[in-house]
């Protein structure tokens, strides 16, 4: 069960950790994020916050992703089927060329 | 200070991709905004960022936080004391 859940988080380029949760806490952990039951809770509380956005007009859900981006990483959030699936990504972000 | 804050308001809103701006204080209060965000977003945009600094021990390192939709990307920051959100149309 465990395994079909995160096979796909897995693979994913740059990925250095992820959490999958649910409102009963944390299902899976890997990396960076192993055990990090601070961060699962953070993320849930944003989540939850994210959900009470509303723009004018807009179709439900308020967003398909959220992402919080540092510096050096990036966590970029998304929800299927009643679960939060959270991966830490290395952000290689690159510097603006000046023409 | 207002009318700087109010001209900085009105420039962002002069790129084509921009369709909203808000800026608003730690509390949630509307500092300014334009476009599709309003006094009812600041509540949120405060919260949000301020929830997203909690991720990290480095004071030095702010996140930014974006929310992608089909109705475009909000993005928030927080500078300083004041939290700004952008909400960008993905050409």
């Amino acid at each position: 069960m465990t395994t079909a859940l995160t096979q796909g988080l897995e693979r994913i380029p740059d990925q250095i950790g992820y959490l999958v949760i649910s409102e009963d806490g944390v299902l899976a952990s890997s990396g960076e994020l192993e055990n990090d039951e601070h961060t699962a809770g953070v993320i849930m509380q944003m989540v939850r916050t994210a959900c009470r956005f509303r723009l004018h007009g807009a179709a439900e859900p308020p967003f398909k992703r959220m992402s919080v981006i540092f510096e050096d990483y990036v966590y970029a959030v998304t929800i299927s089927g009643q679960k939060v699936f959270v991966v830490k990504r290395q952000n290689n972000q690159r510097e603006p060329v000046n023409v | 200070m207002e009318a700087t804050l109010e001209q900085h308001l009105d420039d962002t809103m002069k790129n084509p991709a921009i369709v909203g701006v808000l800026c608003t204080d730690a509390q949630g209060h509307n500092l300014g905004c334009r476009g599709s965000l309003s006094d009812e977003h600041g509540g949120v945009v405060s919260v949000l960022a301020k929830q997203a600094a909690s991720l990290t021990k480095d004071l030095t390192d702010s996140p930014t936080v974006c929310l992608e939709s089909d109705s475009g990307n909000v993005l928030v920051r927080t500078h300083g004391t004041i939290t700004v959100a952008v909400h960008k149309i993905v050409s």
